[in-house]
């Protein structure tokens, strides 16, 4: 560490208070999420009372018929939420940073608005949008809204590292005869992959998780999974629930320690802006 | 003449022609047909075009069902409860009602209560991590932002066994006294509040923290050099030195908490219903739509006047700290 940090300590006194209620903070973080995993694997039904190990709430996952065909559609849903908004966000990003045109400033105001706009409100609007067009809510409803809302991380995320990027290693390539799309193909796409490969699973994360947008645009029938996990806490106890709880927190955790990772794999420090908040 | 736009300041560099088309409009002349061809083509339209497919996007399926929505605020229903466009201020009267005025006040008070709360635990949580924690400091970050990703409703189902009656919670605080039998948080206000809190604190730890890793630490030596005690130095050294990051903060969790249906839902009763609830309630129970958008535009309006009230407030600081 630092000169002033070791100077520091011994010239301060431990603030004790601020360490308690981070540690009672750490603790009330994590103990709901510790009693779904605990729970998912209770041999009872009891919610307070664990009564021996078994794995009969996944068994019982297994053959939910409905939860299985809802996990399918939030995987569809992810994917072609993950697909639509890299090719529209990385599009978009490129020319954020590098156009000059005043169509510029427009669209980086507008891709603001679903950052600080409550997602109800997004919902709502979705909503109204399709049903004003006569588009009978489905899975494609649910696609269309999450690529809106995820295009935004995507530019969030992209666009400092496209500003951070040194545009003299695309002129040295046009220097040497490349048209500025084979500049941009060969030069400054493959610079900007760890990027857009961790804001993939980072929207593939946040889509697969998200409940209100996908809850105002679905149809009947297959729900998205975390829609099922509503209606189904909202009628009492259901411990399938808590294993479908537990394999959804294991998948997002998984997902974004890997999206923190892949920029150290390629050998860059620090992981995603969006993240570390800076 | 196209204006300037110099907004970014990253890829300014010589070569470029301050006169030039720089924002060019889609008729104008191919770039070719001027003298400073070279420069020109630099400066590609491929930028441009790269911008377009987003922005229809954006607008097409976020500007237009936004105005969608302010538009149905003005609409009725017909005798089937299909929403009818209109002009017809009967919804926008109808919010007058003083039990939405309640809900509302009830969703200002329980968002506000919960950015308060969210900023006692942020603030010694940030402290902690950005002053204590050496070489752990990105690692505990990220063991809290992690599980902020993982699914909000499991989350907020687990949180709310964590606090039910026979919970671990209110377990541990009979077990020391602190609460008797009939202590209850589920279906009570608390209950709501601490699901907010649990659902947003995230938010506030994140700015907080990024501030307090930007403060001069030399600043709290001083304090103490000065003999301020911890509380002192921290009220009027650590606070005015990160208050942007506790501002941005506030807004981060407001913002959601008080769009939120799920903590209410979950954790409150029938009487603490919040202005999200409304909504959903107008959406899919009820089915008046145009009252439900007229609604929706009346929990707009609070935000923008708070985030109005934000921006006034960040842009005294900055011309304060110009000076």
């Amino acid at each position: 560490m630092s000169t002033p940090q070791r100077r520091r300590r011994g010239a301060e006194r431990r603030p004790r208070f601020a360490l308690a209620v981070t540690a009672l903070f750490f603790a009330l973080l994590y103990l709901p999420v510790g009693v779904v995993v605990l729970f998912s694997f209770n041999a009872q039904k009891s919610l307070t009372v664990l009564d021996g190990v078994s794995l009969r709430w996944y068994t019982a996952l297994l053959h939910d018929e409905v939860l299985l065909d809802s996990l399918g559609m939030s995987l569809r849903v992810s994917l072609a939420a993950m697909a639509g908004s890299l090719v529209l966000g990385v599009a978009l990003a490129l020319g954020l940073v590098r156009s000059r045109s005043r169509l510029g400033s427009f669209a980086g105001l507008i891709m603001l608005v679903p950052l600080i706009t409550p997602e109800i409100v997004t919902g709502v609007a979705a909503m109204l949008l399709f049903k004003g067009l006569g588009i009978t809510l489905s899975t494609t409803t649910v696609m269309l809204a999450e690529i809106t809302f995820s295009i935004s991380y995507v530019t969030v995320i992209l666009r400092s590292r496209i500003a951070a990027l040194n545009p003299e290693v695309e002129e040295a390539a046009m220097d040497l005869g490349a048209t500025r799309g084979q500049a941009l193909r060969l030069v400054t796409l493959p610079a900007l992959l760890p990027s857009i490969l961790a804001s993939a699973v980072l929207i593939f994360a946040l889509v697969f998780d998200d409940f209100v947008l996908a809850y105002f645009t679905t149809g009947v029938d297959p729900q998205p999974l975390s829609v099922r996990i509503y209606s189904a806490i909202r009628f009492g106890v259901q411990p399938t629930i808590n294993a479908v709880g537990t394999l959804m927190l294991a998948g997002s955790i998984g997902l974004i320690v890997l999206a923190l990772a892949i920029p150290r794999l390629f050998g860059r420090k620090g992981g995603l802006d969006l993240l570390s908040g800076k | 003449m196209a204006t300037r736009n110099n907004r970014t300041g990253t890829a300014v560099r010589p070569p470029q022609d301050p006169a030039g088309p720089i924002a060019p409009p889609p008729d104008r002349t191919r770039p070719e047909a001027t003298p400073r061809a070279r420069t020109r083509t630099r400066q590609p339209r491929l930028w441009t075009w790269l911008l377009l497919p987003g922005t229809l996007w954006m607008t097409g399926f976020l500007v237009v069902s936004l105005l969608l929505v302010a538009t149905l605020a003005l609409g009725t229903t017909d005798p089937l409860g299909n929403p009818r466009f209109g002009l017809n201020f009967a919804n926008l009267t109808a919010l007058a009602d003083p039990a939405y005025r309640t809900v509302l006040l009830r969703s200002l008070g329980y968002a506000l209560i919960t950015c308060l709360i969210s900023l006692a635990v942020a603030y010694p949580v940030a402290y902690a991590i950005a002053l204590r924690g050496g070489r752990f400091k990105n690692l505990l970050i990220a063991a809290i932002v992690v599980p902020f990703f993982a699914n909000y409703l499991v989350r907020m189902y687990g949180w709310s066994v964590v606090l039910s009656d026979d919970g671990p919670l209110l377990k541990a605080l009979r077990a020391i006294g602190l609460a008797d039998e009939g202590t209850k948080i589920l279906q009570t206000g608390v209950g709501v509040i601490a699901g907010l809190v649990y659902g947003f604190v995230v938010f506030m730890i994140i700015p907080l923290y990024a501030a307090m890793e930007r403060m001069d630490t030399s600043l709290i030596e001083a304090g103490r050099d000065l003999y301020g005690g911890p509380l002192r130095t921290f009220l009027f050294v650590t606070v005015p030195a990160t208050r942007q990051g506790a501002a941005a903060g506030c807004v981060l969790v407001f913002l959601p908490a008080m769009g939120d249906f799920v903590s209410a839902q979950l954790m409150g009763g029938p009487d603490q219903i919040m202005i999200g609830n409304l909504i959903q309630d107008k959406f899919f129970q009820g089915q008046n739509w145009p009252l439900g958008s007229a609604l929706t535009m009346l929990l707009m309006a609070v935000l923008f006047l708070g985030m109005l009230g934000y921006l006034r407030r960040t842009r005294k600081d900055e011309a304060e700290a110009a000076r």
